[in-house]
């Protein structure tokens, strides 16, 4: 019994040695994918970009790195995504790594025409993840933003994403949003998701040559242009600028940005930046019909007085409060009839209703489209003047007198 | 295992047959009497030695006792053998009347520790320890005097387990001078030596220490019956009966403790431990031995608590640094490229992107090659070690790194790995870090991090399946005990030491007064002392 104890043993030590290294994969048998760019097939459904980066030129290591082109871009064609990833095989040395993809870019012309085809293959893969950043290459197909290069990052999915969170903190124009974010609020009836666009500026010629990266101004960009809306997985619109910003302070998602007011007859003589902001959205039930109350607190702080002010009166700084309001109040107001016109409920104000009378919700819940363009929405904002910077009044008061 | 184990029971067994053949030597000078010519005992001695050159004969003649002195030179003083002569001749000419043996053993002897001998068998185990014998013509008896006085070796800083703050002797190679170290720190009459002699050929003096009424009885028991049970012809060093007495050999982790450092065997004694001297070595080894000991270095109690404790958890990380350091680069980069930051990933890629070696071997060649640099640095003369040095930095490290063979990332792992292994008190657990090392790198090859998961957690079921001297390895923290958790990951301020660990100390394991925190004096204290400063 004991000998038969210790064969066993030895025999099962040894399996893990016959069976071959079950998963294992060398690093350098793998091809990084960065980014994946999907665009409508000429011939195929689709025209996937893979944009993989080249270890070597990236990381500045010993002397040989940083000669070449720190990404490749391969592509391939397939009915479904997975049949274009497995067809990619023919012309990428390495097995495609889709774990440190940090960004999907779709073509504008497949967004129109409807995106959801390719997320299940996306969900479903165990290597992909669902933290993966989407935009919509605006005015571009999405093989042109994917091999496009960019200085300061060498790599630029790393640009791309760095930017939509730091324009978000600091702009609050733009939004990231990934493949999670994207099919929860598409699955769901009370909101539309929303997708930030990305454009190539300049020439489109140079943006995939080394030519682009010699240059301080380079000729050829990548852009966050505005926030795309969709229905039904189809875009059917784009908000851009102060619209843009609107909807996100609806979304409460801002954290930074900045807002000019006029004074003293001066066209935007002030600008404040606010800090923090929380926005509140509730559903309230009026006669059988929801109406929508939005109250947004910021608090900001003064950064700019191209004019004389007295701010070492509480009085003034209630009145900058009070215009700060309007401001961010018109902002609001303006993307939210923008949103009704279009039938397009990115705000999820749907999802309020259904927590306020779920059972109301039930009933319209099938022609929310409708109802929501219809939907009353009331907007407060209660602004709050904290710091004025390292100055108080400006030195135009002096100037003046 | 057991294949392994039953193949060497029938070793053991062969030998143990041998030593006792041995034993059985007819020629066996056991219970033979002392002859009265003396001169017959001189030409037996002489016989039975092989004409040792290093055994010394003096005869001597002081009025009626005619005899001879013998001793081996080197091993006994010889100035105390020539004071006897001095004062036998000198002040105690005139006593020496009477004829009886015991006259001369009274009066003559100024010399200490003396014997009397009365059969062979005692001859040779007191010559060779380094006593005099003196026969004496026409008695059967012989005079054992204690004159043991060889040259050794100066107290001198600990070689092996060096500290910051703390004593700075170490102990010798001398048992005598050892166990009096250990007499200097505790003055207790509880202190309890015993001596025996263990190896059939080397007669080597091995000394059982503890502190009575704390020791736990059974545990001295435990260890005098598995000495007693010790049947080798040599003993060399304390490692011989660690081996010996040890509960589980197939196991890397040591299960009893060894130090040259007076001050730990003191602390341990103190707990309730039992020390035991082995003559020849510097090496004194303690049991029963608990896991977490081997990462209490004495510099713990020796600091302030904070300090220490940071330090101590330092110490176990690093444990684990070099366990599964190496484990990890592998898991990394050959299964889990995914669970690392993206650039980190990159970076990893760009550096692995020209080695020819997939990971394993690539971490293989490398730990082996810092092995053999080690184990090389340990055994070289000292005059030829800043050879390998520079060797082992600029040809292993830069050279192979400059060359391709071995990614810059792997450099930096084996460093780490070789530094945080030294950090470890005990050269002991160490070296089981060492050793399991490759096994959770192999594990880590077929089955990435599942495989170190596999790995960490057979060695934590292994160690909680081992004991030494009864009390589980493990111990305090499996089995979990609340109440012993004053010196294990956290060493709490000396006045929370409130009690010795009860698992070790059975019964005795009050350790300190109540009311010791310190702080500064209560109201009413104050208040005293400023009316008495009044007063005067």
């Amino acid at each position: 019994m004991k000998m038969f104890l210790a064969l066993f043993l030895l025999l099962f030590s040894i399996l893990p040695v016959l069976s071959g290294c079950w998963n294992q994969k060398e690093l350098t048998d793998l091809a990084f994918v960065m980014a994946l760019g999907v665009d409508k097939g000429k011939n195929h459904r689709f025209d996937v970009a893979f944009q993989i980066v080249n270890p070597g030129n990236v990381s500045a290591g010993q002397g040989q790195g940083g000669g070449g082109l720190p990404i490749a871009v391969y592509k391939s064609s397939g009915d479904t995504l997975t049949e274009a990833a497995r067809n990619a095989a023919l012309k990428v040395s390495r097995r495609l790594y889709y774990a440190h993809c940090n960004l999907l870019v779709i073509g504008e012309k497949l967004a129109k025409e409807g995106i959801l085809d390719i997320f299940d293959a996306l969900e479903r893969d165990p290597g992909f993840r669902t933290t993966t950043e989407i935009v919509i290459a605006r005015d571009s197909t999405a093989e042109e933003l994917v091999t496009t290069l960019t200085i300061l990052d060498k790599l630029p999915v790393s640009k791309v994403t760095k930017e939509l969170q730091t324009s978000e903190d600091m702009l609050g124009e733009t939004l990231k949003v990934n493949i999670d974010d994207f099919i929860t609020s598409l699955v769901s009836k009370g909101k539309q998701p929303l997708i930030t666009g990305y454009s190539v500026i300049g020439d489109k010629k140079i943006a995939d040559n080394s030519q682009n990266l010699q240059i301080t101004t380079t000729k050829a960009f990548l852009s966050a242009n505005g926030i795309g809306l969709f229905r039904k997985g189809k875009l059917i619109g784009w908000i851009n600028g102060y619209k843009a910003r609107g909807a996100v302070w609806v979304l409460n998602k801002v954290s930074g940005t900045d807002v000019n007011i006029d004074w003293n007859g001066k066209k935007n003589a002030i600008n404040v930046t606010p800090l923090r902001s929380r926005t509140k959205v509730s559903a309230k039930i009026k006669n059988g019909k929801p109406m929508i109350n939005v109250v947004i607190k910021e608090e900001s702080i003064i950064s700019e007085i191209n004019t004389n002010a007295d701010i070492s009166n509480p009085n003034e700084i209630a009145k900058i409060e009070k215009k700060v309001g309007k401001v961010i109040k018109s902002q609001v107001i303006e993307v939210i009839k923008e949103a009704q016109n279009k039938k397009c409920d990115i705000f999820g104000f749907g999802e309020k209703v259904h927590l306020a009378n779920p059972k109301l919700w039930k009933r319209i819940q099938n022609n929310w489209d409708e109802q929501f363009s219809e939907t009353k929405v009331f907007v407060t904002v209660k602004p709050y003047q904290r710091r004025s910077g390292v100055r108080r009044n400006p030195f135009w008061n002096e100037l003046k007198q | 295992m057991s294949i392994l184990s039953k193949l060497f029971k029938k070793k053991n067994k062969s030998k143990q047959n041998d030593n006792y053949r041995q034993q059985q030597d007819p020629d066996a000078p056991k219970n033979l009497p002392i002859l009265r010519d003396y001169h017959e005992n001189i030409s037996r001695l002489k016989e039975e030695l092989g004409n040792s050159t290093d055994v010394a004969f003096r005869e001597f003649n002081l009025k009626q006792y005619k005899g001879v002195a013998v001793y081996i030179d080197g091993l006994a003083n010889s100035n105390m053998i020539s004071d006897f002569f001095m004062d036998a001749l000198l002040k105690n000419q005139e006593e020496l009347q009477s004829d009886s043996f015991q006259n001369l053993v009274d009066k003559v002897t100024s010399l200490g520790n003396l014997r009397i001998i009365n059969n062979w068998g005692q001859v040779y185990e007191s010559l060779l320890s380094g006593n005099t014998l003196f026969f004496v013509e026409g008695h059967t008896k012989a005079i054992n005097v204690e004159t043991k006085g060889w040259d050794k070796r100066a107290i001198s800083e600990p070689t092996t387990q060096l500290s910051i703050r703390g004593p700075k002797d170490s102990f010798i190679e001398s048992i005598r001078t050892n166990t009096a170290l250990i007499r200097r720190r505790i003055k207790s009459p509880n202190l309890w030596l015993e001596t025996m002699k263990i190896g059939t050929v080397t007669q080597t003096d091995v000394a059982i220490m503890y502190v009575k009424g704390i020791v736990n009885d059974k545990v001295v028991t435990e260890v005098k019956e598995r000495l007693n049970q010790i049947n080798i012809d040599s003993v060399l060093e304390s490692g011989y009966i660690e081996q010996l007495i040890e509960d589980q050999t197939w196991t890397s982790f040591p299960t009893i403790f060894h130090t040259e450092r007076p001050d730990v065997v003191s602390s341990q004694l103190l707990e309730g431990r039992v020390a035991i001297f082995v003559d020849g070595t510097p090496f004194v080894i303690t049991a029963p031995a608990v896991f977490i000991q081997f990462f209490q270095a004495p510099d713990d109690y020796y600091s302030r608590f904070d300090i220490s404790t940071g330090i101590r958890l330092l110490r176990i990380l690093s444990f684990f640094i070099a366990l599964i350091a190496p484990a990890l680069y592998i898991s990394i980069t050959t299964f889990h490229q995914e669970m690392v930051p993206t650039t980190m990933a990159i970076a990893i890629a760009a550096q692995r992107e020209n080695v020819p070696f997939p990971a394993f071997v690539e971490a293989l060649i490398m730990e082996v090659t810092f092995e053999i640099l080690r184990e090389a640095g340990l055994r070289l003369p000292r005059a030829v070690g800043q050879a390998v040095s520079i060797v082992g930095a600029l040809v292993i490290g830069q050279a192979a790194v400059q060359a391709g063979f071995v990614s810059p990332v792997m450099v930096i792992v084996v460093s780490i790995t070789a530094i945080a292994n030294f950090s470890t008190p005990s050269f002991a657990m160490a070296i089981s870090a060492r050793l399991l090392r490759f096994i959770i790198m192999a594990l880590a090859t077929f089955l990435g991090f599942y495989g170190i998961m596999l790995g960490v957690m057979f060695m934590t079921i292994h160690l909680c399946s081992l004991r030494s001297f009864g009390i589980p390895y493990m111990s305090p923290i499996a089995p979990f005990n609340i109440n012993q958790q004053q010196d294990v990951l956290i060493r709490f301020p000396i006045w929370a030491f409130k009690n010795r660990p009860p698992l070790i100390s059975k019964g005795n394991i009050k350790r300190t007064g109540k009311g010791q925190k310190p702080g500064p004096p209560s109201q009413s204290d104050r208040k005293q002392d400023s009316d008495q400063g009044d007063q005067s």
